[in-house]
């Protein structure tokens, strides 16, 4: 960062399956009300705004941040609106540390949301691409092949996505903001449907209401208080194209450029062992070897094994998505930024029944499109 | 405070057309990314920054810009991001990456087949969806009610309108790039049909699709891409909320403002000192509102408005914006042909979203740096 930058506040709406009692505007609000009154300023200190979220045909509002903009207090402001695919929490918290790395807002609102009750999830996320067959599968049945290659690469065995799944739900019982917060035992997991093969039913995201927002700040604000920032030492955000022969779909090039982006810019070296809490992005259980594979968290065949030792519990060498993560908490276009939010909470210590102990160093990450987009960020309790 | 210099080095498009018939959205944005690159003499690794501006609603599907990837050239992996606005606006944010020192070039493209959707369909669905876009509402409707409350204030009158649209029509028969070509007088268009009330078809750009690409260069890089750059001396952009029943739709405050603070970076007293402005207008009512927010008299010959032919006369979505950020820099380096004005060192460019001027972005540009 060429200047300081922080996370100041963070606020999220509680994630359920239905929030009929609010509008969009609404849902939206709460958080935004929730980070500022966390960073204990007011709108009139806000210089920009911006808004990210997956895509409008979730609720079927074409360009929301058009309509949201009185909502979240851009009036007269400056307004942006991210969208890349599933990254796009993370993506749009990038785009809001940008600004104020610039030098010239000091003060950043960020928002993400979706309403998924609003729509129909698996009707909107079943484009129909020109050359090929449409697939009316969701992203379920867009991603269950690199889940199944990724088993078949690295001869994982097929209890691995049910201890996944076993554990987000664990950790999501410590989590107040949580959407799925009934525990599950692997067993459950197992006997669970089988939804697109190898993805079963328990090791599947919901669909969630809610939204989420941050403050983002210079230093002086940071420094100012009234709570212990989060410092941003380091984001990037990466994209991949589509179409290329020979292209890794199990562990893209994209998100291994981009971790690296993120652990050389914050001095990282050994991220398994510097490293001391990740909340990352696994709609399907599956993703969370893949991920820690491509985080560089260990060697290619070996995250599974970590998973097996059972060694990114709660409590345990490095914890995985404490708040749960996707797996328990889907609401799309909010879910990245969640994850960097969270990471936050973390390193701030105020993470509540969730918090890892001592946590001073925390990544937030994101992926998205044909697992295209990666976008990622390295907080830290010191500047 | 002392920023960045920053330079419009590069810019493509394809002429505008009601349909392209041989060509997908990615078909048509390949080759002006390949020409921009071109007209520069750098390849796709040189250059260290991506963002596309693109609305899925337009592109009938979800995740239409991931397909954009694969013609931008983003393999290796690139810094990315895709904003769902006009490319101006992604124009917007590339210059502030390189303000944070986060990157030295970058690419910036908008693209949008509209002819693929219903475009007064799609932009109903921009609006409130529990107050606003239930009651079918088009852009051209709200259109209609800014342009009589600007009337209902100044006291202009249809004469006005046409006389607007015919100085459009006029400069845009000289720009090989627009959709509509042929000059027509203001008599002529007044002759047209009411679209909605008071706006006569004659006075609406048709619905339009093209690709569109921009080459940004910091300082030290734009000088080797380029051989008379397009400095950015001043940029700001503002929203308003969007609800129309509570705007003063005759006035555009968001415009007023993001002009003030552009023209002060820039350490410009007055709109008026420049040489040439390139509105995103898309009637000739928000052509005379943005003017009245810019202090500019429409009436006046200088600065010269629109020597391209405004939006009047191609108004491809996603990149309307981005081409009157391109235009000016045509114009700045010597590339206007038939529409240059002739000595220009300076303009202005605008870029707008959202019904009735909700959004503006105002960019002003010179032929020397801004900052030592």
């Amino acid at each position: 960062m060429k200047r300081p930058v922080a996370v100041v506040g963070v606020g999220q709406t509680h994630h359920t399956t239905r929030r009929a009692d609010v509008s969009i505007a609404g849902l939206v609000r709460e958080a935004v009300d929730a980070a500022l009154r966390d960073a204990g300023l007011e709108h009139k200190d806000i210089d920009a705004v911006v808004i990210g979220k997956a895509p409008d045909m979730l609720e079927g509002v074409a360009q929301p941040e058009q309509y949201l903009a009185g909502a979240v207090g851009a009036h007269m402001k400056p307004l942006l609106r991210v969208h890349t695919a599933g990254s796009v929490g993370a993506s749009t918290a990038l785009t809001a540390v940008t600004h104020v790395a610039s030098g010239l807002y000091d003060r950043v609102l960020t928002v993400a949301f979706e309403k998924q009750s609003e729509g129909n999830a698996m009707w909107a996320l079943s484009p129909n691409m020109p050359f090929t067959p449409p697939l009316v599968a969701g992203a379920g049945g867009f991603f269950a092949p690199y889940c199944r290659a990724y088993i078949s690469k690295t001869k994982c065995p097929p209890h691995i996505g049910p201890m996944v799944a076993a554990n987000a739900r664990d950790n999501a019982t410590r989590n107040e903001y949580a959407h799925l917060r009934e525990p599950m035992t692997v067993d459950d997991v197992m006997n669970s449907p089988m939804l697109w093969d190898p993805i079963r039913f328990g090791e599947t995201c919901p669909s969630s209401d809610g939204a989420i927002a941050l403050v983002i700040a210079n230093e002086a604000t940071a420094k100012k208080g009234p709570r212990k920032p989060a410092w941003i030492k380091s984001g990037y955000s990466y994209a991949e194209a589509m179409w290329v022969p020979g292209r890794d779909q199990v562990s893209p090039r994209a998100g291994q450029v981009c971790s690296k982006a993120v652990y050389d810019a914050a001095g990282i070296t050994d991220p398994w062992n510097q490293i001391d809490v990740a909340e990352i992005y696994v709609p399907f259980a599956w993703f969370e070897p893949m991920w820690l594979e491509n985080l560089g968290f260990c060697g290619v065949g070996e995250g599974w094994k970590i998973v097996d030792r059972g060694e990114q519990k709660f409590g345990a060498h490095l914890p995985i998505n404490p708040s749960g993560g996707v797996l328990c908490t889907n609401p799309i276009g909010a879910s990245g930024m969640i994850r960097l939010g969270e990471a936050a909470l973390q390193v701030m210590g105020r993470a509540g029944a969730h918090q890892v102990e001592g946590a001073k160093t925390a990544l937030g990450h994101a992926y998205g499109g044909g697992a295209q987009y990666f976008a990622m960020w390295l907080v830290s309790s010191e500047q | 405070m002392n920023l960045r210099n920053v330079a419009v080095v590069g810019f493509a498009q394809l002429p505008v057309v009601a349909r392209d018939e041989h060509r997908i959205s990615t078909e048509m944005l390949y080759p002006v990314v390949r020409q921009a690159l071109a007209d520069c003499g750098v390849q796709r690794d040189d250059i260290d920054y991506q963002i596309a501006g693109s609305v899925d609603y337009m592109d009938g599907r979800p995740f239409g810009f991931v397909a954009a990837l694969d013609v931008m050239g983003s393999w290796p992996p690139r810094q990315d991001l895709h904003l769902e606005m006009d490319g101006s606006f992604c124009a917007y944010y590339a210059w502030l990456r390189m303000q944070a020192g986060d990157c030295n070039t970058a690419l910036v493209v908008g693209h949008g087949k509209t002819s693929e959707g219903e475009p007064d369909r799609v932009m109903n669905l921009q609006l409130d969806p529990y107050y606003q876009a239930a009651i079918g509402l088009d852009p051209t409707s709200t259109a209609a009610l800014q342009a009589s409350a600007y009337m209902a204030r100044t006291g202009a009158s249809d004469a006005d309108l046409a006389a607007v649209a015919a100085r459009n029509r006029a400069a845009g028969a000289r720009n090989p790039e627009n959709q509509l070509r042929d000059a027509t007088s203001a008599a002529e268009l007044q002759k047209t049909p009411w679209k909605v009330e008071p706006l006569r078809a004659g006075y609406l750009p048709p619905v339009g699709e093209t690709a569109t690409c921009l080459i940004l260069a910091a300082e030290g890089k734009a000088e080797k891409l380029c051989d008379r750059p397009a400095w950015i001396q001043g940029v700001d952009h503002r929203t308003e909320m969007q609800t129309i029943g509570a705007r003063d739709l005759s006035r555009s405050a968001s415009t007023k403002l993001a002009a003030e603070k552009a023209l002060a970076m820039a350490d410009v007293a007055s709109a008026r000192e420049v040489d040439l402005v390139e509105l995103f207008a898309s009637s000739p009512a928000e052509e005379l509102i943005v003017c009245d927010a810019l202090g500019l008299d429409a009436k006046a010959s200088q600065p010269v408005i629109n020597p391209s032919g405004g939006a009047l006369c191609a108004n491809p979505i996603m990149s309307t914006g981005l081409i009157r950020l391109g235009e000016v820099f045509r114009q700045l380096s010597g590339r206007a042909g038939a529409r240059a004005v002739p000595n220009a060192r300076r303009a202005i460019a605008h870029a707008t979203q959202g019904h009735c001027l909700q959004h503006n972005l105002l960019w002003v540009l010179g032929s020397e740096r801004r900052w030592s």
